[in-house]
């Protein structure tokens, strides 16, 4: 019998993490699911708070599982670059939030990992950024699972060529946005019976004044920002891609192999080689 | 003798959790009252303030604007202007919930502000799993405070090359290429050469990973532990038994 490989994941623990994956995803799905379906009437009736736990747990069990999944998985270069989007999004997010725009902006940094490294990635950049920004701000917390979603869904777009067109990324970006917010809604609705900026507020506060329910306005309030957001945030991810020098965006195997952006194809096997030993150092 | 980083995790999520679980007025009054007395104790009040503030703020004048105004299941009207109504249930709803939420983010901002990262991170690498998360703390929490300064050289070298940020939005979406493309680019080239440097020093690796750092544990703290995450699991799990006790 062979001593087990120190630097190639076994087949038992790549069969682990897709389950973790998977789990984490399900979890998301049937947490989402069961909310809509049971619609608490309690949101505005009573304490609310068990809807608020399933929301909270639902989604942050998801998320974690999603990242104990994802991240061992990650090669080095991926890994150090999340860090680098995470302040990306802290920074944006954070200035973005606290003005009178019913904007966030707070995805700039997940929607370049996952153009630049792939869906996976992507995932786990979300609800990473919402956990290590749950350290300053702790009400981004609960919206793990919806960062997640964005990242995954970017990094999908990419991956089928989206980011090739420059005027196809701010399509891409809106119809992510329409399906993060219809998820990310019921957070908002259950955790914190509104949202958490001014501007966003205004506009839910319009629907209600129509007679709507809380769930419902909410949904609607985030489905007039969130795709306008994705569009915007996808735009600008865009252009700071083909901003970068062509040697930066070849260093990614995703962008290599999938031909991600533009004029970055590249016929000679060396590259598509590289690339894939790349991908297996984790 | 210094409280074990998880032991702080613990102690302030499953505050967090009980307070939301339970939804009672005076519980979360009593933890704000205890999170501000503790924040004083500590001597972190003044760092504490002005994020407690950045995001309570919004939140709280969020909440009462919405609700107080618009509430459409209210009865009791207090005063009513146009489509506005101030409701007593609207305000009741938000004030409680302000409440509810001001609780948990106090408790979780207490514990931010009083652990240390680098046992946080040592204590998460002794547990095996976690040293990729581990790292991705550490390291945003490192590179935050020198994104703000390095942005503004940034601004510095581009208005010595001519840049001129005009007021309007317009202005300033001309202005952010010139600030973000150099940005993001030494971002992104730094991460290169740590990926090579941290590749070559076996973190790639899959194997067993030590930590030049011991932080301190005891078996009472282990306890602690414990005890904390199994009331927060048992808060849960009564919350879901019963959903609408204690209505009011």
């Amino acid at each position: 019998m062979s001593s087990p490989s120190l630097t190639l994941p076994s087949p038992a623990t790549a069969r682990n993490r897709r389950l973790l994956e998977t789990l984490g995803a399900l979890a998301i799905a049937g947490t989402y699911i069961y909310l809509v379906l049971n619609q608490p009437a309690d949101i505005t009736g009573g304490p609310g708070s068990a809807s608020a736990l399933i929301a909270l747990s639902g989604f942050l069990v998801g998320a974690v599982l999603l990242i104990v999944g994802v991240l061992p998985t990650l090669p080095v270069s991926t890994l150090v670059l999340i860090p680098v989007a995470l302040v990306l999004n802290i920074v944006l997010g954070q200035f973005v939030g606290s003005t009178l725009v019913p904007f966030y902006l707070d995805a700039i940094g997940t929607v370049l990992i996952a153009v630049l490294a792939g869906p996976a990635a992507g995932a786990a950049t979300g609800a990473l950024s919402s956990i290590v920004w749950s350290f300053f701000n702790p009400t981004v917390l609960p919206f793990a699972a919806g960062a997640a979603l964005i990242g995954f869904l970017a990094g999908v777009a990419a991956r089928h060529g989206l980011f090739r067109r420059f005027y196809l990324a701010p399509v891409a970006g809106f119809l992510a946005g329409i399906i993060g917010g219809v998820v990310s809604a019921p957070v908002a609705a259950f955790v914190f019976g509104g949202t958490s900026g001014l501007a966003t507020g205004a506009i839910v506060s319009a629907f209600r004044s129509m007679g709507d329910t809380l769930l419902a306005a909410i949904t609607k309030q985030a489905l007039i920002s969130d795709p306008m957001d994705k569009a915007i945030v996808f735009t600008l991810v865009a252009v700071l891609v083909y901003a970068l020098p062509r040697r930066t965006r070849l260093q990614f195997p995703f962008v290599r192999r999938h031909r991600v952006l533009a004029g970055t194809a590249i016929s000679q096997p060396t590259g598509e080689s590289t690339g894939k030993s790349a991908g297996q150092d984790a | 003798m210094r409280l074990h980083p998880m032991t702080s995790l613990a102690a302030a999520g499953s505050t967090a959790v009980i307070t939301t679980a339970a939804a009672s007025w005076p519980l979360s009054l009593t933890v704000i009252a205890a999170a501000a007395g503790l924040s004083v104790a500590g001597g972190v009040a003044r760092r504490m303030l002005p994020a407690v503030a950045v995001i309570l703020a919004p939140l709280v004048l969020s909440l009462l604007a919405m609700h107080g105004l618009f509430f459409p299941e209210g009865t009791t009207v207090l005063v009513r202007w146009g489509p506005a109504r101030v409701t007593v249930e609207g305000l009741h709803f938000a004030l409680e919930r302000a409440a509810q939420l001001s609780a948990a983010v106090l408790v979780l901002l207490l514990c931010s502000f009083t652990i240390s990262v680098p046992d946080l991170v040592a204590a998460l690498s002794a547990r095996g799993v976690h040293a990729r998360f581990a790292f991705v703390l550490a390291s945003t929490l490192t590179l935050l405070p020198a994104i703000s300064s390095r942005l503004g050289r940034i601004r510095q070298a581009q208005e010595a090359r001519g840049l001129v940020i005009r007021p309007g939005i317009v202005g300033r979406a001309g202005a952010f290429r010139w600030q973000a493309v150099p940005l993001v680019l030494s971002l992104v080239e730094e991460a290169g050469t740590r990926a090579a440097a941290l590749q070559a020093r076996g973190f790639g690796s899959a194997g067993q990973h030590t930590s030049y750092r011991a932080v301190q544990d005891s078996p009472i703290q282990r306890w602690v532990r414990l005890v904390l995450v199994l009331a927060a699991v048992a808060a849960i799990a009564a919350r879901l038994w019963q959903p609408t006790a204690g209505a009011s």
